[in-house]
């Protein structure tokens, strides 16, 4: 194969790519991201995880409310490290920062539209479930640590009483859901022009309702927030569909099947260490695991890598460990890369089968 | 005067360095303005989300990349 034609598969990736997905999924993906962050108050949230009282309705609220915080790895780091240090356990706090990249609303939708309903299913209960081990575990090593912290920092529940969001804001936020979902599901083989149709009929009605309920103002806020989304992630998954082109050329087949193929654990194991090790802007993970699975990858390793993908990366190892200590990164990174190749090897052998 | 922007060093905490020397600029106000990155600093202040900007060190925003007119009204006060 000459460099003309690797160069050449890249772009082909690239016109697939954008012919496909731009307008029916990535334009109302980034319209709800931009929407969440701007009618969702995130403070009021992370407030409700910090108050909880019990052990599980702080692990619960941590989890739940984490996939309404877009986010990737990055960004979500000062969040966790503010509800750590605010007063929370460091069972919810790492939650928070596990389950939002892991788990976002965006990488959520967009798994479906490229990888199925039923891989993204899994993808949630598998993140939750990983999000309550990694929980437990973190809140059991560092037990008298936190019980020293609880005693000198009195818990500061009586702050809770801003509104996550308004009554208007969730019908919009579900119009919005509904315009992303409606035109792969609706029209799951139907010419493209069927999707859309049913992509204009569904932004239509968001947008017509967002017209009668909000001011100017608030919709100018959520144009400029969408369009930074469209600005930070747009050019990020742009070039990581064209180096997944590339790679598709260059990786050969029987190596992959080799390597990630079938659903044993060595498999599940390198897919997560992948995962783990390599950063992957929020939804770059399902274009190339899509690939991957096209060249022969196993359904339980393209599951962990979904997983940790987003999840972890090594620049992502440095920050927590300079953020929260060296000691709890040691034992954050290494449960997750044992829970991930545990949950791609379980699941490849069971539900994905 | 000195001002503060905290931000990871995210595209976005840029653009409120921007907007916030543009807004001093057109106010013709001279004032000290530092990038703060880390983390450890944050919460210092109590911010979360960032970008977040601090007069003073009082955190005045955060959460979003504020319009220059946004800028000159905390500014003002």
């Amino acid at each position: 194969m000459t460099w003309w034609q690797i160069i050449l598969s890249g772009f082909e990736a690239l016109k697939e790519y954008i012919a496909l997905h731009v307008l029916t999924c990535l334009i109302p993906a980034f319209l709800l991201a931009g929407a969440m962050v701007t009618f969702v108050s995130r403070e009021a949230i992370v407030r409700y995880m910090g108050a909880a009282t019990s052990k599980f309705k702080s692990f619960a609220l941590a989890a739940g409310g984490s996939f309404f915080v877009a986010a990737c790895s990055c960004t979500v780091i000062p969040v966790a490290s503010g509800l750590y240090y605010g007063g929370a356990g460091v069972g919810p706090a790492f939650i928070l920062l596990w389950v939002a990249p892991a788990a976002n609303i965006l990488a959520l939708v967009y798994t479906g539209t490229i990888l199925g309903g039923k891989m993204v299913g899994v993808r949630i209960l598998a993140a939750l479930l990983m999000a309550f081990v990694v929980g437990g575990v973190m809140s059991l090593v560092f037990r008298k640590e936190e019980k020293a912290r609880a005693e000198s920092n009195p818990s500061q529940a009586a702050q809770a009483h801003t509104k996550v969001m308004k009554r208007a804001d969730v019908v919009l936020l579900l119009l919005l859901v509904l315009a992303l979902l409606a035109p792969n599901y609706i029209v799951q083989k139907g010419p493209y022009y069927q999707k859309v149709i049913v992509w204009a009929v569904g932004m239509a009605i968001a947008f017509g309702y967002a017209f009668l309920t909000k001011t100017r103002e608030e919709i100018g806020h959520w144009m400029k927030e969408t369009w930074w989304f469209v600005r930070l992630i747009f050019p990020l998954l742009l070039a990581g569909v064209f180096v997944v082109g590339i790679i598709g050329a260059l990786l050969p087949e029987a190596w992959v099947t080799e390597w990630l193929g079938g659903a044993s654990l060595r498999s599940s194991f390198l897919a997560t260490l992948i995962g783990a090790i390599s950063y992957f802007a929020t939804m770059t993970e399902a274009p190339f695991v899509h690939k991957l699975m096209g060249l022969g990858m196993g359904a339980g390793p393209a599951l962990a890598l979904l997983l940790t993908g987003p999840g972890l990366s090594l620049p992502n190892w440095l920050a927590i460990a300079r953020v929260f200590g060296v000691k709890k990164a040691l034992v954050y990174v290494p449960t997750l890369i044992l829970l991930g190749t545990l949950v791609g090897w379980i699941a490849g052998n069971t539900v994905l089968r | 005067m000195r001002i503060e922007i905290l931000g990871t060093g995210c595209p976005k905490c840029q653009a409120t360095e921007q907007i916030v020397r543009k807004a001093l600029a057109e106010l013709g106000i001279d004032a000290e303005v530092v990038h703060v990155n880390d983390p450890r600093k944050f919460r210092e202040y109590g911010v979360m989300f960032t970008p977040a900007v601090a007069i003073d060190g009082q955190v005045k925003l955060s959460g979003h990349v504020p319009s220059v007119e946004e800028i000159k009204r905390l500014l003002a006060h």
